[in-house]
């Protein structure tokens, strides 16, 4: 397996993370709004290194405007083949204000889903939000994703205090039934209510 | 029957919600004109979706009856309803104008 994939979508591609992305995702991972985020490496020289040990069986991507602009991250961790499983994670929008109208979070998770289900042919995928992050639960739970438990005090968080963690999970039948129909409808919701900035974005990749 | 003021007043306070969730420096123009999607939009996916959420949940609550606003013909409109509160507005009255 290997963790040097690129994948592309019409608003967004999911590219490799590299080392060069060191300083952009720990200024993003430090930011204010990460606060809700588990703690990640402080220091950029920190985050280098992760980012430098990540492991060849995960895939770490970052999320690229069309024009190359660098938008966010995004993973599929603990991937088991036995069990066929995995774990998306790392998940955030570091430049929000350039994704504002675009459909660039929910074509990156699709992105990630058609890997995980379609292309590594696994059941399940599985993952833990921050008990707090009302936004990304109701986000996860509109595309699919069922509440399996809590754990309590899972995370320490930005601000020092510790955080229960909601368990979610989708499954392969509830990606196709309900998830992917969902994730293309909010695509096309994007495409036809931003013509001007979808086809400027497209001319500047031609 | 809600009133169209009434369902505005229900997407005006799911745009106050998403602002709940959000730093200082990104809280959204919460108003009629607020552009969701789209070009000038106000709005990344994340918060569409809760934005989705809200009014879904509260308007199918006051009108006794399901809706859903991501179907095939929500996005097969000429005009997006998500292109700004009016649209949506409309968007919305019209289903509840449907009759079952």
């Amino acid at each position: 397996m290997t963790g040097q994939l690129t994948l592309r979508g019409e608003f967004v591609d999911l590219r490799p993370l590299a080392f060069a992305d060191a300083a952009i995702t720990c200024r993003w991972r430090n930011s204010t709004r990460s606060s809700l985020l588990s703690r990640s490496a402080a220091e950029c020289e920190a985050q280098a290194a992760w980012i430098a040990s990540r492991p060849a069986s995960e895939f770490n991507f970052i999320l690229e405007l069309k024009d190359g602009r660098p938008v966010g991250m995004l993973s599929l961790v603990n991937i088991d083949q036995t069990h066929r499983r995995a774990e998306p994670g790392r998940f955030l929008i570091g430049d929000e204000a350039a994704v504002r109208g675009i459909p660039a979070a929910v074509e990156a998770m699709k992105l990630l889903y058609e890997l995980a289900f379609d292309r590594l042919g696994l059941l399940r995928i599985f993952g833990t939000i921050a008990a707090d992050n009302n936004r990304m639960i109701k986000w996860q739970k509109y595309l699919g994703m069922r509440e399996e438990g809590r754990l309590r005090q899972h995370y320490l968080v930005g601000n020092g205090t510790f955080q229960d963690a909601i368990v979610l999970g989708l499954l392969a039948d509830e990606y196709r039934a309900v998830a992917l129909p969902r994730m293309q409808a909010l695509i096309t919701a994007g495409r036809s209510a931003a013509p001007a900035r979808h086809n400027e974005a497209k001319a500047m990749t031609c | 029957m809600l009133t169209e003021i009434e369902i505005q007043g229900i997407i005006l306070r799911a745009l106050e919600n998403v602002n709940e969730e959000l730093d200082a420096d990104s809280k959204v123009a919460v108003g009629a004109d607020t552009c969701l999607f789209g070009s000038d939009a106000a709005l990344d996916s994340l918060s569409l979706v809760s934005v989705i959420v809200d009014v879904e949940t509260e308007v199918s609550t006051a009108a006794g009856r399901q809706i859903s606003l991501t179907d095939d013909r929500a996005m097969s409109r000429e005009v997006s309803p998500f292109s700004d509160v009016h649209a949506l507005t409309a968007y919305i009255a019209a289903l509840l104008a449907e009759t079952v």
